[in-house]
């Protein structure tokens, strides 16, 4: 097939793939780089970011000053829950659309669709208002519920069900299985894959998530990673080190995440295209 | 239990509750009720703390003669023109590189996807130090190695403020769309390019005349979903820009957040909020009818 090709443009090609490819992760490796300078050192030439003294020193000195644990603890319960609640919720919902003959089935599927055209970002006002009602502002209920109603997971699981051979559900009754026990030892076990990509995208969003968070918390304590780490973003200092330490704590749990789970998370990207 | 099963066969939507009243229970509180919610508030006087009031229409009429509304939306206009084909195209160029069958194909893939996965606070913070005029990455690079000589402030200036957003953005977002578009990449037959080869067929040919209209479906989905994203656009505006200079970067989000939280008025922040609800909506929709009528 890559007979046709010159070897010269061949070179061109790819040359320019892996260049653009370095490109891509400079940035992160300066970041890498600039939390390994020891705090207040200067760099005069470019080079200089890249090349030792070495110290990781600051990282002890981010996690002794700021509750940068804590905001970590904060995004990890926040995004643990809503994960684990999420598959619950959705594959339940999408078990009885894809399962149950009732009358008006499509007319309910379609109401809990066109929750996906309603964006946050345009629901922010009114729900700051709710939460605060149920006072659940700045609670860890407050960030995770808001997430839950999302119905991706809905669309997606019940296409996934609607998959599943139909004589596995008529043997499980004769077998004198209820819906619970079918939706609970059948269709989840078969669903494994697509629930495992589901479960990790949704807790790489959470866990990136940033309006709801930084409108509705309110205490230091209560920060999660995103609200928490632009507090040491500060674009009139020349010291580097502190801030590009924090940004590397902050990533390194979605960098390894990525890196261990790299199929699920691209195949969560490609139900998301689904729903288009 | 004998009598719930015998009620239950008659009434399947009795069996089904169970399973969707969790979900549904959520949804309604948190995704729908907010929507009329916000309508209602829209139609108030209403602070942080309390509703102060009836007022009618009062606050759509005040949003209509409101040019910092007017500019908001226009600087949020402006971004989803811009950014949509560049991320989109961004998304298949990518693609297509990272298809090639060579070595180290998988670093070439990881490396286009690994910003994606950073939270919008980590990219906002490389960003504004990457862009920093004085000790900043950019600049710096420039002067030692291109001989630039002048000192670029990058966010002083309303063009070069939006090329930093969009730049951050591509940077950030674009794997997203590489990845969808790859899975379509990667689901055209082979024998499509082998029956090509046979009739001589360049490589060209081969893109201009088999990928490319092959990715015709796939193109429609990222462009929705792009156009909806950069739509949405906010954390990265405020984390780089703040809005500015001025208020020349500051998207409609933006001005809603500032409104309804900083200046304490809820209820004309939630009239904006709604009609960038409907906004949304519309252009949700006119793309669904444009797809369809495109598929005939």
């Amino acid at each position: 097939m890559e007979n046709k090709t010159s070897p010269t443009a061949k070179v061109l090609k790819y040359s320019f793939s892996y260049l653009l490819a370095v490109l891509f992760i400079f940035p992160i490796l300066w970041m890498l780089f600039a939390s390994l300078k020891p705090s207040g050192y200067h760099v005069s030439q470019i080079i200089e970011w890249f090349l030792p003294p070495y110290s990781i020193s600051n990282y002890f000195s981010v996690i002794n000053q700021a509750p940068i644990l804590k905001w970590m603890l904060n995004s990890f319960i926040v995004s643990a829950s809503v994960t684990f609640i999420v598959i619950i919720f959705d594959s339940l919902a999408a078990f009885a659309l894809s399962v149950i003959d009732f009358k008006h089935k499509n007319i309910v599927f379609i109401l809990f669709t066109i929750g996906l055209m309603v964006p946050t970002e345009a629901n922010v006002v009114a729900l700051f208002d709710i939460v605060q009602k149920l006072g659940l502002i700045n609670t860890y209920p407050g960030l995770i519920l808001p997430r839950i109603a999302i119905p991706l997971g809905i669309v997606i699981l019940k296409e996934f069900f609607d998959a599943i051979p139909r004589d596995l559900i008529d043997s499980a009754r004769i077998d004198g299985c209820g819906l619970f026990r079918i939706y609970f030892s059948i269709f989840m076990p078969l669903s494994k894959a697509a629930i495992a990509s589901i479960g990790i995208f949704t807790f790489i969003q959470s866990w990136n998530a940033f309006l709801w968070p930084f409108i509705s918390i309110m205490t230091k304590e209560m920060f999660t990673l995103p609200v928490g780490v632009p507090t040491f973003t500060d674009a009139y200092t020349p010291d580097y080190s502190i801030p590009m330490t924090v940004n590397m704590i902050a990533s390194l749990p979605a960098i390894a995440a990525f890196l261990l789970f790299q199929k699920q998370i691209i195949q969560g990207i490609k139900f998301t295209g689904i729903k288009g | 239990m004998k009598s719930y099963n015998q009620l239950s066969d008659r009434y399947p939507f009795l069996k089904a509750l169970p399973f969707m009243l969790p979900f549904a229970l959520v949804y309604g509180i948190f995704l729908i009720y907010p929507i009329f919610r916000g309508f209602w508030m829209s139609l108030h006087r209403w602070t942080m703390i309390r509703n102060m009031g009836f007022v009618g229409l009062d606050n759509y009429l005040y949003m209509i003669k409101d040019p910092a509304f007017w500019g908001s939306l226009g600087n949020t206009l402006l971004f989803v023109i811009i950014s949509t084909p560049t991320i989109v195209i961004g998304g298949l160029v990518l693609a297509l590189l990272a298809n090639q069958k060579i070595k180290g194909q998988l670093f070439i893939k990881i490396a286009f996807f690994l910003p994606y996965v950073l939270s919008v606070a980590v990219i906002s913070s490389i960003m504004v130090y990457f862009f920093q005029p004085h000790s900043g990455l950019l600049n710096g690079i420039l002067q030692s190695y291109f001989g630039m000589e002048e000192t670029i402030f990058w966010l002083g200036e309303t063009k070069l403020a939006w090329f930093v957003i969009v730049f951050a953005t591509l940077w950030w977002t674009v794997g997203f769309n590489m990845v969808l578009y790859l899975a379509a990449l990667q689901d055209i037959p082979e024998s499509f390019y082998e029956a090509a080869e046979v009739d001589g067929a360049t490589k060209l040919q081969q893109l201009l005349y088999i990928t490319l209209p092959s990715l015709k479906p796939i193109t429609w989905v990222v462009t929705l979903l792009q156009i909806i994203f950069s739509f949405k656009i906010f954390a990265q505006v405020w984390l780089i820009t703040g809005g500015g200079p001025g208020t020349d970067t500051r998207p409609i989000v933006q001005y809603i957040y500032e409104v309804s939280f900083k200046q304490n008025s809820m209820g004309y922040g939630a009239a904006m909020a709604f009609a960038f609800f409907i906004i949304l909506v519309l252009v949700s929709m006119a793309q669904i009818y444009l797809r369809k009528r495109e598929e005939g």
